[in-house]
């Protein structure tokens, strides 16, 4: 892929997708190539005229739209290319019919009314295309359908039973060429009906990637790894580096070395299970090098302006919803004096007073090491996202701490402080920042519910927010999906009962962000495919869940 | 003094000819009968879909003055209610716009009622049921609302579905009439009316508008309104070629993002002549 060409396509991407009624990528394809889609991508040759690509892209995308291309159809036109293209000869023209509605005009000419009238469902024209009857090819600029590109986008999809897989995607990327290789040989068999995998090259590259994205679907003990992460977290223990400006400190630094514990939700059993997970706080390691500063944070500073403000009763205003007796008394007075009397009478309630608290805690779990969709890893985006926040609640007066966490077992949930609420924001509290290395498991119900123990006993506001950076759901030993996510539901209820509002953002490749919004519900919950767009969606989210928690604490 | 950030406008006063509105479904009725039994009503849909020139059209055809507040988030009570002002060494009464439309039996219209404070849209509760009372805390009084007084409120759902907060003791008080946008052929009539061109120009706009709006799970935040349509078409109307008009009225407003920008862009190209003819 040659990377100039390549943008040349790209823009189409809105049309595309806006054709076929679901999220479509368009990218330039190898030279010379007919056009074709995997499901997730249209891929056409960036050297043809706009007119031929608009084409392509327009069948393509049809149908994906008319449902041509399910995967029970490309099931029996894989490996069958003549087939394949006397169906596409056929179902293209009934899918741009079906789609003429949509079509900008000088596309419709492409359909043929007479060809696209002989079939009415996919099911229809694929007869059609077994019978022996004679078809002329399709047109050229019609492309081709490459059923096994679709099989394996279709079942990788459903394989790790997300929404587009983005990191999975880059990765085919890279392997889109070792793919291509591989296809040339048509004839070779490669099994593609049983679910992912197969003993094909193919088959052992898809396994490589879905197994490479997460391994956390089995519900097992997370095993393996376990020994070389064990060895990173024990570098961490007990640093002297949380001296506070708490006054009880030894009586701090005690509770610290035994941990504190919190109770876990069983769901199976329907019971707390009491002082179930031990939680210590680790000091952070500053990372080496000077640190950048957050490059975001004055655009969100705008957004989140408006947010976590108390109503002030302010005196002595020059309009304001009532008349401020004292000052109206004395204007009288001042003006049956015969001085010339003040104006500002009136009592006005405003919101200036800054009354916020946000634990910001930061998933550092072995998962958020992954590259994103872009080239940064989502911890990189994530680390990047949450120093933005900090600044910006920072700067706007708000107080604001950073906890990252991760764990390994219940015995060990580490929470590494970043910035405590009453740290000042330095280059220290940048450097711990950067020197986190993302490592282990996450146990989420544990670090929420210490966080949001910390931000009531430290935050000191009556306004409270808690916000989760993480990829996904969390897994530990003994913490697989089910349960962890019924901890962390009940963690936030608990939570929320107190009147602390909660939200969750993933950023970047969220390959889990659904299971997510399943726990944080989904007004409480935003995937933020780049850190760009945090500022739109941060406003509206936050003062939701501030509302939410207002409307609780009442 | 002005009361803050309300604002008001009579409409009827102004307007001699029916605001123009195309029915799509029964609202016209709905809306006739809840007036007709006194029970207020939440318009809700996407912006730019034609709520404000429903309620409009229907205080014309129900011939009530209309009040329009504009909700924000600063929005309080006195704002609504009235306050006292100081005149010389007198206090004096001002009237909010709510309690002018309740004396006057007028149509009271909230727009985007969400917008405002919490504490502020508790008032119109006991104006909202059975009761039809504006209870004036400042002036220790009630007033009870004039034959033909009406609330309508309106927001709008799909901002994020984040913001879908309207409370539910507000909500129950309400009859609510869903809005979309018009079907194609319906909206082509509006725009050529509207703008003023001719109904083939208008087709090719509000084609582009039903692809634009395919992609609301794509990633855009908010689509192609009825009403970006009409400002298209009347920047055609002025002598652009509908591709400058759309990039203009279209393009411009619905994204700030050059990616997303230039990916409207070439669909606009797609879908739209760059002559005047």
């Amino acid at each position: 892929m040659s990377s100039a060409a390549g943008e040349v396509p790209g823009r189409f991407g809105l049309l595309a997708s806006a054709l076929s009624g679901r999220a479509l990528e368009v990218v330039s394809g190898a030279p010379g190539e007919p056009a074709w889609t995997d499901g997730a991508r249209v891929f056409v040759d960036a050297n043809t005229s706009k007119c031929d690509q608009l084409e392509a892209l327009a069948v393509q995308a049809s149908l994906l739209a008319a449902g041509s291309l399910e995967p029970d159809i490309a099931r029996s036109l894989s490996r069958r290319p003549t087939l394949a293209r006397r169906y596409l000869a056929i179902e293209g023209h009934r899918a741009l019919a079906a789609n003429a509605e949509l079509l900008p005009l000088p596309l419709r000419s492409l359909v043929d009314w007479g060809v696209a009238a002989r079939g009415d469902s996919p099911a229809a024209s694929l007869a059609l295309a077994r019978s022996r009857e004679s078809i002329p090819d399709p047109p050229n600029r019609f492309g081709v359908i490459r059923a096994r590109h679709l099989l394996a986008s279709s079942e990788r999809r459903d394989g790790s039973a997300t929404a587009p897989d983005r990191v999975a995607r880059a990765r085919l990327d890279h392997a889109r060429v070792e793919l291509e290789l591989e296809e040339e040989d048509d004839g070779a068999a490669v099994d593609f009906s049983s679910p992912v995998g197969g003993s094909g090259a193919l088959g052992r590259l898809l396994q490589r990637m879905l197994t490479s994205v997460r391994s956390r679907d089995g519900g097992g003990p997370p095993g393996v790894g376990a020994a070389l992460q064990r060895t990173r977290a024990g570098t961490r223990r007990g640093s002297p580096a949380f001296s506070t400006a708490n006054a009880g400190a030894l009586e701090d630094a005690a509770a610290d070395a035994r941990g504190t514990r919190y109770p876990e939700w069983d769901v199976h059993r329907r019971h707390y299970r009491a002082d179930w997970c031990t939680v210590h706080e680790v000091g952070a390691r500053p990372g080496s090098g000077a640190p950048r500063r957050a490059t975001d944070a004055r655009r969100l500073r705008r957004s989140l302006a408006r947010l976590g403000t108390g109503l002030d009763s302010c005196h002595r205003q020059v309009q304001g919803d009532d008349i401020d007796i004292d000052a109206a008394i004395e204007a009288r007075v001042d003006a049956m004096a015969g001085s010339m009397p003040d104006e500002a009478v009136y009592i006005a309630s405003l919101r200036r007073r800054r009354d916020l608290a946000v634990m910001l805690l930061l998933d550092i779990s072995g998962s958020v090491a992954e590259p994103g969709a872009t080239t940064a890893t989502v911890h990189e985006q994530q680390r990047e996202a949450s120093a933005a926040l900090m600044v910006a609640l920072h700067d706007l007066g708000d107080r604001v701490a950073l906890y990252a966490f991760h764990s390994q077992g219940r015995s060990a949930v580490h929470l590494v402080p970043v910035k405590r609420f009453d740290d000042a924001l330095d280059d220290v509290v940048m450097r711990r920042l950067h020197g986190l290395v993302p490592g282990a498991y996450s146990r989420l119900g544990a670090a929420i519910r210490h966080g949001a123990a910390v931000l009531e006993e430290r935050g000191a506001t009556s306004r409270r927010l808690l916000v989760v950076l993480s990829d996904g759901l969390a897994y530990d030993h003994g913490y697989e999906r089910a349960y962890g996510a019924a901890d962390a539901r009940r963690a936030l209820a608990e939570a929320r009962r107190r009147g602390t509002a909660c939200l969750c953002l993933s950023l970047g490749a969220s390959t889990d962000a659904e299971s997510l919004r399943r726990v944080f519900g989904s007004a409480a919950h935003a995937a933020i495919p780049r850190l760009e767009e945090l500022r739109h969606e941060i406003g509206p989210l936050f003062r939701s869940a501030l509302r939410a928690a207002e409307v609780r604490r009442r | 003094m002005k009361p803050r950030g309300a604002r008001l406008d009579d409409a009827t006063s102004a307007t001699r000819t029916r605001p123009y509105y195309v029915p799509v479904g029964n609202e016209e009725h709905v809306f006739q009968a809840a007036f007709r039994q006194g029970l207020s009503i939440v318009l809700k849909g996407p912006t730019g879909c034609g709520k404000t020139r429903f309620v409009e059209a229907m205080a014309y055809d129900l011939e009530r003055p209309l009040i329009t507040v504009a909700c924000h988030d600063d929005l309080t009570t006195a704002d609504l209610v009235g306050r006292f002002l100081l005149r010389g060494g007198e206090t004096e009464w001002v009237d909010g716009p709510l309690t002018r439309a309740v004396r006057e039996g007028a149509i009271c219209y909230l727009d985007e009622v969400v917008e405002a404070r919490q504490d502020t849209t508790v008032v119109i509760h006991p104006l909202a049921d059975h009761r039809r009372q504006l209870p004036i805390e400042r002036l220790g009084t009630t007033l009870e609302a004039a034959p033909g007084f009406c609330l309508v409120v309106s927001y709008n759902p799909g901002y994020q579905s984040v913001l879908k907060d309207l409370k539910d003791s507000t909500r129950q008080r309400m009859v609510a009439i869903e809005f979309g946008f018009p079907p194609a052929d319906v909206e082509e009539t509006i725009v050529a009316h509207e703008a003023g061109i001719d109904p083939k120009r208008a087709a090719d706009l509000v084609r582009l508008a039903q692809a634009i709006r395919r992609l609301e799970r794509a990633g855009l935040r908010e689509v192609a309104s009825t009403r970006t349509l009409i400002a298209a078409g009347r920047l055609m109307a002025e002598g652009l070629s509908p591709r400058e008009a759309a990039h203009a009225a279209i393009a411009g407003p619905l994204a700030d993002d050059a990616n997303v920008t230039s990916g409207l862009v070439a669909m606009i190209d797609a879908y739209l002549a760059d002559t005047t003819a």
